[in-house]
């Protein structure tokens, strides 16, 4: 069976039909792009960033993303070698500790040029839009406003008889009140884990007393602040306050083994939007505080940081339509919803007012603690220099060594000090 | 038909007349051709990164900007000021020295046991071969993390007796033990090789020395471990390169870090930290070349020595 058809009509019919599928497709070619998403962290925030991405594509059919999530030990190394294979996504959430590393080398793009262009950061707050910016350009957007804080089983702390004041507990409330969780639960909890190898605590402590981590790429303490911050702990692990070494040594980072989680300690210090992704696996209500204060009314010690920022690929092939993305994630009231404060409290005070009604009561929680730290948070610091990714994994191993007895404060200070400016000054 | 008929036709003149190259090529061209997976693989995925990886051991390399020219800076580096490194080989010969030694030892015994001519050998064989199969993986590494953890089977089995155990894992006076452990446990392919071993020895050799009335100890001593040294020697060799290159155990039940205290700091890790974690992959490289000469060097020793106590009878 076969239909009369000269060649000339063929040719004829043919080339209209290329020619209306060119017309259709050219405005389609001109955006359609595949993008590549990367980030760290658990099922929870896999769930909602793809839940926003599926939103951001019924909107945009021409652009697919595929996305791609790891834990965050693992995350660090599979982005430096996709960078340097340059195989980069072109959507990479980035931490305060690494972006500026990665934006020196060259491989993040500034995105400047799209503000107010593609990129709407106008109701964001000015110290989120501060953090993201690296030596005067703007690299990262905020995902979300996130302060160090403490989270705690109300139910293990209640039964122990043990109350806090959320706003103004202190070091010295953990040395006398610490003993009665770990009476009340036959020694099979603690207070709180051992906090003397977390870096965002030690920093913290660190500004209660006027000091920093770093200025100008270089430490801001002295050797005898190290010393004095391990005599801190050994105190409080002498008095059973908090957990013992091997147990704190089970803690690799991730969720599933904090101390918090298994049932090991009645308390996690962490940021504010771990709450959520704590109370996930935790089965008793938890609660949400301030790291421990130096004294009731010390001020200075937290500061409203950005728990995670969207960077765009310096060799992305689409960098609209990633901008495109990145603005639907963080200026959309739907994407707003899904997101909830899982990676902190919106940093565009829009998104804040439109979402804040609709979370459950943990998430308010979060937008409350935030509210809350007012006048107890202080300056957010300068970008952290180079290696300082390195510098946290090292502080971890010095507190192991004083806290399994290898070394003591006294050695540990100076011992730690003089490694963090050798590492500082050490090149790749 | 077509192929009866090639195959009985005389070889003609022109044939035998072809050149050299023309017959290599005609003999030889289908064997490279099915060997080019291999050589595409083996140049490509092998050789070429070993050699880039030797020129980036004498650059300073960040992954994200162009090397940087750094002649024997990081060997230098290596050898007089990085605790970590010796830290690191520390630990890996440590665990090379323990676990090799006693894998076999251990892998020999259960052989012998096997070699007794027992009902049901194949199904044991296979039992005891599984864990070499599952060895090196993550979710035998987070096994392991559960058995030796604080709260583990091995403490409640110690409770039984009243013994309250650290957590095995995340102390560092046992770590590295639960480590040799895991190594220990994945005795398998050793095993195998040693039964095969065990089957070629001809048993009137053991029928003449019971004659003789020597006892099973001494025919093990004087016949069975003498004529298995060629096997032993294999063993050794393999386990020994398997030890030196041991990872993912380490890396899983540390989260990648080493720790407690750098007490699973393999070698290899804290290379992986290096390149992949901290942006040195020069220096990275550098430790790579160390461990390679390392290896060599061994193996070098081994082969030296093996006339002195492998026996070879032909």
């Amino acid at each position: 069976m076969t239909f009369p058809l000269s060649r000339r009509s063929f040719l004829l019919s043919s080339t209209a039909a290329l020619a209306a599928g060119a017309l259709g497709t050219i405005p389609t070619l001109a955006q359609a792009a595949n993008l590549r998403l990367i980030f760290w962290g658990g099922q929870a925030r896999a769930d909602r960033t793809y839940g926003v991405v599926d939103l951001f594509t019924a909107e945009n059919p021409d652009i697919s993303i595929d996305g791609e999530f790891l834990g965050w030990a693992d995350y660090w190394p599979k982005v430096a070698t996709q960078t340097a294979g340059g195989n980069q996504p072109d959507i990479i959430q980035m931490d305060y500790r690494y972006i500026g590393e990665y934006a020196r080398r060259g491989s993040l793009a500034p995105l400047d040029a799209f503000v107010g262009n593609g990129l709407d950061v106008s109701s964001f707050d000015e110290d989120q839009l501060r953090n993201g910016t690296i030596d005067g350009k703007l690299i990262g957007v905020s995902l979300g406003v996130a302060a160090g804080a403490t989270v705690f089983n109300t139910k293990v702390l209640s039964d122990a008889g043990v109350d806090i004041d959320p706003m103004r507990w202190t070091y010295d409330d953990l040395l006398t009140l610490g003993p009665k969780v770990s009476e009340s639960t036959g020694g099979a909890m603690a207070m709180a884990p051992d906090g003397s190898g977390i870096e965002l605590l030690f920093e913290n402590w660190l500004r209660q007393k006027g000091k920093a981590l770093y200025a100008d790429g270089q430490p801001a303490f002295a050797p005898e602040d190290v010393t004095e911050w391990f005599e801190l702990w050994t105190e409080l692990r002498n008095a059973k306050a908090i957990i013992s070494p091997d147990e704190q040594a089970i803690d690799t980072g991730q969720l599933e083994t904090a101390p918090l989680v298994r049932g090991k300690s009645a308390m996690n210090f962490t940021t504010s939007n771990q709450l959520v992704a704590y109370q996930t696996l935790v089965p008793d209500e938890l609660g949400i505080a301030i790291f421990p204060a130096t004294a009731p009314d010390s001020k200075g010690g937290h500061y409203r940081n950005s728990s995670q920022y969207f960077a765009l690929s310096s060799a992305s092939a689409s960098p609209e339509a990633a901008i495109k993305f990145i603005n639907f994630f963080v200026n959309t009231p739907e994407a707003a919803t899904v997101l909830g404060v899982e990676r902190g409290v919106p940093a565009s005070s829009t998104m804040r007012d439109a979402v804040t009604p609709s979370l459950d009561e943990r998430s308010q929680m979060v937008v409350k603690y935030i509210a809350d730290l007012g006048e107890i948070a202080g300056d957010v610091p300068p970008t952290p220099p180079a290696s300082a990714g390195e510098i946290e994994v090292a502080l971890k191993t010095k507190s192991q060594e004083v806290a399994f007895g290898a070394q003591s404060p006294a050695d540990a200070g100076p011992a730690f000090y003089d490694q963090v400016i050798e590492t500082l000054g050490r090149s790749n | 038909m077509s192929i009866q008929n090639v195959a009985s036709a005389p070889p003609s003149a022109e044939a035998e007349k072809v050149s050299g190259w023309r017959r290599i090529w005609q003999q030889d061209a289908p064997g490279y051709l099915f060997l080019l997976p291999w050589f595409i693989g083996f140049f490509g995925l092998t050789l070429g990164p070993m050699i880039s990886s030797l020129y980036l051991s004498f650059n300073h390399f960040d992954l994200l900007t162009a090397p940087r020219w750094a002649g024997l800076d990081n060997y230098v580096r290596m050898f007089t000021n990085d605790p970590k490194f010796s830290a690191s080989m520390r630990v890996t010969l440590f665990f090379v020295v323990f676990s090799v030694p006693l894998k076999l030892a251990f892998a020999l015994g259960v052989a012998l046991l096997l070699n007794r001519g027992m009902k049901g050998l194949t199904v044991y064989r296979s039992l005891f071969y599984l864990p070499s199969l599952l060895g090196a993986s993550v979710a035998i590494a987070i096994l392991w993390r559960q058995i030796f953890a604080g709260d583990g089977l091995v403490n409640k089995f110690l409770s039984i007796f009243g013994i309250v155990g650290p957590s095995w894992i995340s102390n560092p006076n046992y770590s590295l033990w639960t480590l040799i452990v895991l190594s220990i446990w994945q005795f398998g392919s050793p095993m195998i090789i040693f039964l095969a071993g065990l089957r070629q020895i001809p048993q009137d050799m053991y029928e003449a020395a019971s004659l003789d009335g020597a006892s099973k100890w001494r025919q093990f001593w004087k016949i069975t471990l003498p004529l298995l040294t060629p096997v032993v020697f294999f063993n050794a060799i393999i386990q020994t390169i398997e030890a030196f290159k041991s990872f993912t155990p380490a890396f899983i039940i540390s989260g990648g870090t080493g720790n407690p205290i750098n007490s699973t700091l393999f070698y290899t890790l804290y290379l992986y930290q290096e390149a992949f974690g901290f942006f040195r992959m020069g220096y990275a490289s550098a430790l790579a070349w160390v461990l390679l000469a390392l290896v060599a060097f061994f193996t070098a020793f081994s082969f030296l020595t093996s006339k002195y106590w492998v026996h070879y009878d032909d």
